[in-house]
């Protein structure tokens, strides 16, 4: 029974930050300098998921056990950049990491 | 009063768009079932966090620490913080759907996570009828994967050998992402000190380091932008 009442509180709190703004609506006005640093929701959360999980957990002094991990990322950058193509980049991406670790790097 | 009503165009290029996305979302749900089934807990409890929370990171914090035995306060505050970025997400997309009546800004906030904010935030210049479905339809999408992801994990997890890496799928897809959603200058820059603020800040508690990290992009990007326009020198 603790797990589902804790469950069902987090799925609220959930449902409540997600409809936080978007339920307002017209009824809130926000400062131009709140509207415009909104814009870059989309990369700077984006990149601060991604970039802990592809450096690992030694951050920037784990690199060179992390190479692998840290080409097959550079290699799906490359695609989605020149392709604008996400799923054959995450292929190119996971097959380059694999060739990699096989090849005992 | 506009037409709303269902738009099967806009849903379907709404399930396409996201579609793409939700591949990687596959082993990450996996690892998250099999965090429920290997930490022993209730396994229909556990499953549900799935369409009771739909999210990913903020529902494997709650499964750990529900394993480790956390108390509620301090569940629920994770819970809270790790999610705390769907608020501006929400505020993000408030002008899009300013106009959009009542039972869909009460619903489509149930199936906005990272994915349906990258589709729907990405839709411009379109009628609001297309953009909501559009949005719909990729949230049906993702909510139907997630779910069978999760209890395939639960029943079935450990099947898959952890040398497949698959969860890095997950870093990679953001990091796709991120590189989507640039479309100028100070994009680039909320990016990259969304990305360096995140790894230095990565171990502070209940990853605040995250919301930290954030917060410093979107300032950095907000703060360039205006500049650019005030001194005149926009570059396409």
């Amino acid at each position: 029974m603790r797990i589902w009442l804790i469950l069902i509180g987090a799925g609220l709190i959930t449902y409540l930050t997600r409809a936080s703004f978007i339920l307002a609506g017209d009824r809130i006005q926000m400062p131009a300098w709140a509207e415009r640093s909104l814009r870059y929701v989309a990369p700077a959360s984006f990149a601060a998921i991604s970039a802990p999980a592809l450096f690992g957990e030694g951050g920037f002094t784990g690199v060179p056990d992390r190479l692998p991990y840290l080409i097959a990322a550079v290699a799906t950058l490359l695609v989605v950049h020149k392709r604008r193509n996400l799923p054959g980049a995450l292929v190119v991406g996971m097959t380059s990491l694999w060739l990699l670790q096989w090849a005992g790097l | 009063m506009t037409d709303l009503s269902f738009d099967a165009t806009a849903a379907r290029s709404g399930a396409r768009a996201v579609f793409a996305l939700a591949a990687p979302g596959i082993p990450f749900g996996l690892v998250l079932g099999l965090a429920v089934s290997e930490g022993g807990l209730d396994r229909l409890a556990g499953w549900s966090s799935g369409w009771l929370m739909l999210a990913g990171a903020a529902q494997l914090a709650a499964i750990d620490l529900l394993v480790d035995g956390a108390s509620a306060g301090v569940i629920l505050a994770t819970v809270a913080l790790v999610n705390s970025r769907h608020a501006m997400y929400s505020a993000a997309l408030r002008p899009k759907f300013a106009d959009a009546p009542r039972w869909f800004r009460l619903a489509a906030p149930y199936v906005l996570i990272d994915q349906v904010f990258a589709v729907a935030n990405a839709l411009e210049d379109v009628p609001l009828r297309t953009r909501m479905w559009h949005m719909l339809g990729a949230g049906g999408v993702i909510w139907t994967l997630w779910q069978v992801a999760v209890g395939v994990g639960v029943l079935a997890g450990a099947a898959i050998p952890d040398s497949w890496s698959l969860d890095f799928t997950v870093p990679l897809m953001f990091g796709g992402l991120m590189l989507l959603s640039i479309s100028d200058r100070p994009g680039v820059a909320s990016a990259l000190i969304g990305g360096v603020v995140a790894i230095v800040a990565r171990d502070l508690p209940q990853g605040s380091g995250l919301l930290l990290a954030i917060v410093a992009g979107m300032a950095v990007g907000g703060i360039l932008s205006e500049r650019t326009e005030r001194s005149g020198a926009t570059r396409p």
